[in-house]
């Protein structure tokens, strides 16, 4: 029973929130705070005048990586969560190793792994794009990095709660 | 030859009001002008990074306002732009930075050819081989400013548009970089446009000088005429003027004109 309980919360809804959380730090920031400064040192600019279009050059390689690296992130997250829930499960409670893992296997079967990786590629995706968006329309000197950061921040994790919402039911169906 | 026709542009505030100006072929076209009021907005409109909201830019005959990507990229190609602050790509060193400005099929197909044209470049601005393989960051402002002209002339351009070259430049590296303008204009007959401040440089280096005021071009002339004539705002700029009656248009400008893209 524990281990369906903690498979239950982490896989489908912890991880990935906590995961979508770690790449908008580790991630969404960083691509936001490098693409502004480019921007306001005119180094975006720089690569257009020499026949360079900025967005296969800077934007879609990025969101490729992160469109690779957001489920292996999660993948690693899960397995992480799935050894510390395992930990707390037999020091805090009575349940034995077998018992939690059967109960973890009688939830995962097959769909909630997927449905966690899924969202690991939507999220890591979403995060490098509006990363992207808010760096390239930095202005205004190192202020502007800074408000290009805050900017993206912010629509990161908007769209990371939109497309949680969007995909819950959306996969629900295809389960179905 | 550039030709640019009653070219508006606001930003937060209107910067440029109709700006005429005709630039001949092989000329050096210094363009002058108090800071903020939209001499690097012109040079962009030039190259195309900025959109006018009315007017045109017609860079030997051809549009760059009403050109299509895949056109502008081609007009973009007999140019050149040397920015500010060198706009080098920080992650890339000298080598990269200068080979992105070359063709990617000619990069592929004679790599030895590609280097050779890398190492001339830089030679051309005084720049020896060792700095190749160093990041920008690395370099001092000098050494990054000529690299970023190395990059405007790999692809031997004819037209060039300079954004203060001289700028923070030491008085060696000012003469070493105004003769270089002048001999990209000698060796290529490379039609240049340069944004400076320095009086010396215009009066060593200029054709022609435009004086940039009020979002309007408000003088043109050689440089014997610029610092000749008795136009109250020419003599503002270049410390003559005695007079404490406040310039018309100086009332706007304070008012109006902040143009920091």
């Amino acid at each position: 029973m524990i281990g369906s309980i903690v498979a239950s919360s982490l896989v489908t809804e912890v991880t990935p929130l906590f995961v979508g959380l770690s790449m908008i730090g580790m991630i969404g920031t960083r691509i936001a705070a490098e693409l502004g400064s480019m921007q306001i040192t005119e180094q975006v600019d720089a690569l257009e005048v020499i026949g360079r279009d900025p967005i296969p050059y800077l934007v879609v390689p990025r969101v490729l990586a992160a469109l690779v690296i957001g489920p292996l992130l999660m993948a690693l997250a899960l397995v992480a969560s799935m050894l510390a829930g395992w930990l707390g499960a037999i020091a805090t409670t009575h349940a034995t190793t077998s018992d939690f893992w059967f109960g973890v296997r009688y939830y995962m079967r097959d769909f909630p792994m997927f449905f966690a990786l899924i969202k690991g590629v939507v999220f890591g995706g979403a995060i490098a794009f509006v990363g992207c968006y808010a760096g390239l329309e930095a202005t205004g000197g190192s202020v502007g990095v800074g408000r290009a950061v805050k900017r993206g921040v912010v629509g990161m994790l908007c769209s990371m709660v939109v497309l949680d919402t969007l995909i819950a039911p959306l996969l629900k169906i295809i389960r179905i | 030859m550039i030709s640019i026709t009653n070219l508006h542009k606001k930003l937060a505030a209107p910067v440029l009001r109709g700006v005429n100006l005709e630039i001949e072929r092989g000329e050096i076209m210094a363009l002058v002008g108090a800071s903020g009021t939209g001499k690097s907005v012109l040079l962009k409109h030039i190259i195309g990074l900025i959109e006018p909201d009315s007017g045109d830019v017609l860079v030997n005959g051809r549009s760059v306002i009403q050109a299509s990507w895949r056109e502008l990229s081609e007009i973009r190609r007999g140019m050149g732009y040397v920015f500010q602050d060198a706009a080098l790509l920080d992650s890339l060193s000298v080598r990269d930075n200068l080979r992105l400005a070359i063709d990617i099929t000619e990069c592929r197909r004679d790599p030895a050819a590609v280097e050779k044209r890398i190492v001339a470049a830089l030679s051309a601005v005084n720049l020896d081989e060792r700095v190749l393989d160093r990041l920008p960051g690395e370099l001092s402002g000098g050494m990054r400013k000529r690299t970023g002209v190395a990059r405007a002339l790999i692809n031997d351009p004819h037209v060039i548009l300079y954004d203060e070259p001289t700028t923070g430049l030491d008085p060696g590296n000012v003469i070493s970089m105004n003769s270089l303008i002048r001999s990209n204009r000698d060796r290529y007959g490379a039609t240049s446009v340069v944004v400076t401040h320095d009086i010396a440089t215009l009066a060593d280096l200029a054709d022609r000088v435009a004086l940039l005021h009020a979002g309007r071009i408000r003088f043109i002339g050689t440089p014997a005429e610029f610092f000749s004539t008795t136009d109250p705002v020419v003599a503002a700029y270049t410390g003559r003027n005695d007079s404490d009656t406040p310039i018309e248009e100086d009332v706007w400008q304070a008012t109006h004109v902040v143009a920091t893209y």
